[in-house]
């Protein structure tokens, strides 16, 4: 229960800059021009004066910045992550509902960048300035400098247009109506091509950071006395290397989570899935204060979350630090 | 720095960057002698494909607007959107961490929250809600991308103050009484520079990957001819001239390696560590 | 030619399907619909959009449709007539409809509908019914309209496909309307019963075994698929995944591209309801636009044909005003008109004084496209090039939707503005209001151009209310010619919809709002 004493305070701590980071948007979005009954009338095709009071007394937008920021913060306090005005539904039933897309194309993305950078990263300090290294650290340097979205709307035209293997975009076939394996199967198989968008960079960082990290652990000296004790390489790189080398790799995991929701955007909206980064596009563009701020607090409890889990699994890997 | 810059030269990737950005530049330094005409300006049919008419090497895009003189023109506007965003982003984080570095304290507990909150926040849906909130004038996305881009060179400055105002050369300077902005600027961040600066090529990289994931999604600045606006152009004709997206992606792809291999090249060239070459 | 080949070519040219022999139409079948823009709700009673109908029109229904030739024909009303005054309009309604969950439909769910939705809520209808007054049920299947002043019945009868939608009063009458749950799972008296909506990804309707129209409607289920991406959206096309894209939702040069295929139908059949016309509007505050030879310098300097030819294709065509050719009772033509003149334009911005300065510009200008319709911003682009041409520079300045209405229509904070304005089958329910001064800040897609013409108010408030039909059309000719001569918005090209078809679906666009309409005899072949 040691854990979730720490969990608590890690949480506690953060609160401070969860709080600036709500108010922060909140501030900022009231500057922009239209509000939420403007988009709708947009959508709308039309609308009288009458309608448009209408509903913003309905939408409480008539009232103060002041005492909007008030209640929300209010309900906030009790958990309440308030009314989608878009979707006429309570904000925490939208997040869940897109939530699924989001967490597979990110728990892919992570996993495949990551298992395969270290993969890549190991062979390439083993084979160290020969060919393979010289081949994976020019993808790696490749992959980093490729726009993601680019790379997905090209990864669509040859795969999915031109040799028809994949499927080019959505979350699954709808209409077929899979149930079951069969629609795990089914969406994982849609979601190939984003996961590889959205991994390749982070591929790419991980790749380099394992090679450094296994070269500077190589050097030091109880490899050395390893192997003049006769160890095989192998088991010298998985049970001593490793462990050490990939330290900073699972920092890095902390510090990308971020920047992974902020690639989802784009990659979401190339594939037309249905997750959190396209919904945060459409509160913004819809002015939906509520959504959009519920966003922002799921995704900063994800990173806090993440950060933490990587502190944690920090210690296990490093005996030096203790808890 | 002679010796830096030789062992920069010695390194083939380094030398790579740098003729990949000298080439960049090259490109946005010509474009108003080849490309006279307005790059934007109706030039002839749209969707020509490259080489089909001898007047559009690289074709034209469905407004009917020279590509090859898109892609001149845009390297001036992504290297310079590029390099006033990486200023920007240095300039506000050198000077939170700085702050936050050399005073500790309450002033650094508030700038650190301050920061934290700044990367927590994923910064790409922070850039979304400056552009809606300010514009899409490419002033503004600058600034914008700079904004959203300081938190790293912030920890990293901060770090360096950390640990440099505890040497000598500070506490001596403070004996002899010198202001604190004056230990500030003049003795602690010269120090603390060379590692900010290397980092400034990956804010760099970062800061045009930026601009043209928002001018895909159709909101960067229209009336400048940049890459990222050609590739969102070229999005509703993919199918077919999927050509009009796929070469500014290129340019992109090469100027942001060339970027990244002079960046890396550069600390390892300032910061000799065994690296195994 | 023989009598047989003449009775052949006369006869297809007589029904506008294609000559194939007669089919049977087959039973079941699943239609995927590609469904482009996700609406707030599915309620077409209280939302009048394109964007509803696609859904909305399915499950539930108006009093009347449109036939093939554009006239009104009986759904929920069997007839109408209005008293001689035109004050009092009639409906007969349907006996033996029942709503999807069995409850009869009566002359209540009229009144209820007309007077808390229509009036109050659905754009377009509180204009429509403005001098709505009440609704009478003398029985339960008859509902008398009263209006203090008098309404054309054409005027009504052609407006009520798209804001004519009963809801059930049993449902609605108590609570909030807008914020009943059945605003997102529709109950009606439609061919197809809601069945579910997944947000972000699909909706499905099931056939209505208990439809008023017997042994109808043929197909078994509708699926429409979300798909906000117009290239996702052709791929999947072709790949057969949707079978019908409505409402210009595919890239231009993917119609081109699929117009090319066997497989698919490329067309603007079944859309000549829904005719839109590009706008131009002019913000009279800044005092260079406030200028007539300005204006009409800038409609000369646009070659419009070669816009249409090169960029927009077979769909569009030169407009001529603010009332499109689709507009057969009203439609004028010899209207002052602005063709390309580059000479003309040059001299008439001489003419105001406009000298040219530094680099050939004489003055700059902000131009605000809407940020919707791949056409919008070809012509913004366009636009660009072509004034640059006669020395004014023009500065694109983007928007999302929200930011856009609430710049031009509430700030007013524009040069020129460039968008769409939808002909909604007669020109007094959303035409003419874009030309009468009187609508308040912030009402979009009116008068806000800081202009206003006595004149013009008084023919367009003359129209309204005319009921004999060879006046009022002479009345909107009067419109037009006014409109055209003082020029606070041009309106230089006519689109009508184009709809993407796989040839497997039959008995498609057999009327002009078919993409809005119900879908009851669609049926799908091997």
């Amino acid at each position: 229960m040691r854990i979730v004493a720490l969990a608590g305070k890690r949480l506690a701590a953060s609160l401070p800059t969860l709080l600036l980071i709500l108010v922060g948007i909140f501030c900022l979005l009231q500057f922009a021009p239209g509000d939420t009954v403007d988009a709708m009338l947009a959508q709308m095709g039309g609308g009288d004066a009458a309608i448009a009071a209408d509903l913003r007394r309905f939408y409480g937008l008539d009232l103060s910045v002041a005492e909007q920021l008030t209640r929300y913060l209010w309900r906030l306090v009790r958990l309440d992550l308030g009314f989608s005005a878009i979707y006429g539904k309570p904000v925490a039933t939208v997040i869940l509902e897109r939530l699924p897309a989001t967490l597979s194309l990110m728990g892919a993305s992570l996993s495949f960048a990551f298992a395969a950078g270290m993969a890549l990263g190991v062979i390439a300090a083993r084979r160290v300035n020969r060919w393979p290294d010289t081949l994976i650290s020019t993808l790696g340097l490749i992959f980093y400098a490729t726009p993601s979205f680019w790379f997905g709307l090209m990864a669509i035209v040859l795969f999915s247009v031109h040799l028809q293997w994949l499927p080019a975009g959505g979350f699954g076939d709808v209409a077929m109506g899979y149930t079951g394996a069969r629609r795990v199967l089914d969406i994982a198989w849609h979601l190939v091509l984003p996961t590889l968008t959205l991994g390749l960079i982070f591929l790419a960082i991980y790749l380099r950071i394992m090679r450094a990290s296994m070269l500077e652990v190589l050097s030091l000296d109880f490899v050395r006395t390893a192997r003049a004790k006769g160890l095989r390489e192998t088991r010298i790189i998985t049970r001593h290397v490793l462990r050490n080398a990939l330290l900073p790799m699972v920092t890095l995991i902390g510090l990308q989570a971020g920047t992974m929701l902020g690639g989802a955007v784009v990659v979401e909206s190339v594939f037309s899935l249905p997750g959190l980064g396209r919904l945060a596009y459409e509160s913004v563009v819809q002015r939906d204060l509520n959504t959009l701020l519920g966003i922002v607090f799921v995704s900063a409890l994800l990173v806090i979350a993440v950060n933490f889990l990587v502190d944690m699994l920090y210690a296990r890997l490093d005996p030096r630090i203790g808890a | 720095m002679r010796r830096a810059l030789l062992a920069y030269l010695r390194n083939p990737a380094s030398v790579l960057g740098a003729v990949l950005v000298l080439a960049v530049l090259a490109m946005g330094l010509a474009a108003p002698l080849l490309f006279p005409n307005d790059p934007l300006g109706l030039a002839g049919r749209p969707l020509q494909w490259p080489g089909a008419n001898p007047r559009f090497p690289l074709g034209t895009d469905p407004s009917g607007r020279d590509i090859m003189a898109q892609l001149f023109h845009g390297a001036r506007v992504s290297l310079l959107i590029g390099f006033v965003a990486t200023l920007v982003a240095t300039a506000i984080g050198i000077a939170i961490g700085a702050l936050a570095g050399f005073y500790s304290g309450l002033v650094d507990t508030v700038l650190m929250r301050l920061t934290e909150a700044f990367q927590t926040l994923p910064n790409f849906l922070l850039l979304l809600v400056l552009v809606a909130v300010f514009g899409s004038q490419i002033e503004t996305v600058t600034i914008a991308i700079g904004l959203v881009s300081w938190p790293p060179v912030a920890r990293l400055t901060r770090a360096e103050f950390l640990t440099l105002r505890t040497r000598e050369f500070v506490q001596a300077a403070r004996v002899q009484g010198l202001s604190d902005i004056h230990l500030m600027l003049r003795e602690v961040l010269p120090n603390a520079l060379p590692p900010v600066i290397v980092y400034a090529s990956v804010v760099m990289a970062v800061a045009i990957l930026l601009e043209s994931a928002l001018a895909f999604l159709q909101l960067s600045d229209p009336n400048v001819p940049s890459w990222g606006n050609l590739i969102g152009l070229g999005r509703n004709v993919l199918r077919v001239e999927w050509y009009v997206s796929a070469i500014p992606g290129v340019a992109i792809l090469l100027t942001i390696l060339g970027v990244s291999l002079v960046g890396q090249g550069l600390n390892d060239a300032l910061n000799p560590r065994i690296t195994g070459r | 030619m023989n009598r047989r080949e003449t009775f052949l070519l006369v006869g297809s040219s007589l029904v506008s399907v294609p000559a194939i022999a007669q089919e049977t139409p087959r039973r079941g079948g699943v239609m995927t619909v590609h469904f482009s823009t996700e609406q707030r709700i599915l309620n077409p009673s209280l939302q009048a959009s394109t964007g509803v109908y696609i859904v909305g029109g399915k499950i539930q229904e108006a009093l009347v449709d449109l036939d093939a030739a554009g006239n009104p024909t009986p759904v929920l009303a069997e007839s109408w007539e209005s008293s001689p005054d035109g004050k009092s309009i009639t409906f007969k309604l349907r006996a033996g409809v029942t709503w999807h969950d069995g409850k009869p439909f009566t002359s209540a769910d009229v009144a209820f509908t007309a007077m808390e939705m229509w009036k109050k809520i659905l754009n377009y209808g509180t204009a429509l019914q403005l001098f709505l007054t009440a609704v009478d049920t003398p029985d339960p299947l008859t509902a008398i309209f009263r209006y203090e002043r008098p309404m054309p019945l054409g005027l009504l009868l052609r407006a009520l496909p798209d804001l004519g939608y009963i809801s059930p009063k049993h449902i609605y009458e108590t609570g909030d309307i807008r914020q009943n749950p059945a605003n997102t799972a529709p109950i009606g008296t439609g061919p197809f019963k809601f069945v579910q909506y997944e947000r972000g990804q699909f909706i499905i309707a099931d056939r209505n075994t208990n439809y008023w129209r017997p042994n109808l409607p043929y197909l078994d289920r509708v699926v429409w698929r979300v798909i906000g991406d117009r290239a996702a959206a052709a791929a999947q096309m072709e790949a057969g995944q949707i079978l019908f894209s409505p409402y210009s939702a595919l890239a231009i040069s993917d119609f081109q591209r699929l117009a090319r295929d066997p497989r698919f139908e490329v067309t603007t059949r079944g859309n000549e309801g829904n005719a839109r016309t590009n706008t131009l509007e002019f913000n009279f505050r800044n005092p260079i636009l406030a200028d007539i030879r300005v204006r009409k310098a800038l409609a000369h300097s646009l070659n419009i044909p070669f816009f249409i030819e090169n960029f927009l294709g077979s769909f569009a065509k030169p407009g001529t005003g603010p009332i499109p050719s689709v507009s057969t009772d009203y439609y004028p033509a010899g209207m002052p008109q602005y063709p390309f003149d580059v000479a003309a334009a040059n001299r008439l911005l001489d003419e105001a004084g406009h000298r040219r300065g530094a680099g050939g510009v004489r003055f700059s200008l902000r131009l605000h496209p809407a940020p919707w319709g791949e056409d919008i911003s070809l012509f913004a682009t366009f636009m660009q090039q072509s004034f640059a041409q006669i020395g004014v520079r023009i500065e694109i300045v983007r928007l999302d939707a929200a930011g856009w209405l609430r710049t031009i229509y509430n700030d007013h904070n524009f040069d020129l503005a460039s968008g769409w304005h939808q002909y909604r089958s007669d020109p007094a329910v959303s035409t003419t209001v874009w030309y009468r001064s009187g609508s308040p800040v912030g009402a979009p897609w009116t008068n806000q151009w800081g202009w206003n013409d006595p004149t013009i108010d008084q023919i367009i408030d003359n129209a309204a209310t005319e009921l004999d039909v060879p006046r009022r059309r002479a009345l909107y000719a009067d419109f037009v010619r006014r409109a055209q001569t003082e020029l606070p918005l041009w309106m230089p090209i006519e689109q009508i919809f184009v709809s993407v078809f796989n040839k497997r679906l039959r008995n498609v666009a057999n009327n002009p709002r078919w993409a809005s309409s119900s879908w009851h005899d669609t049926w799908l072949a091997n």
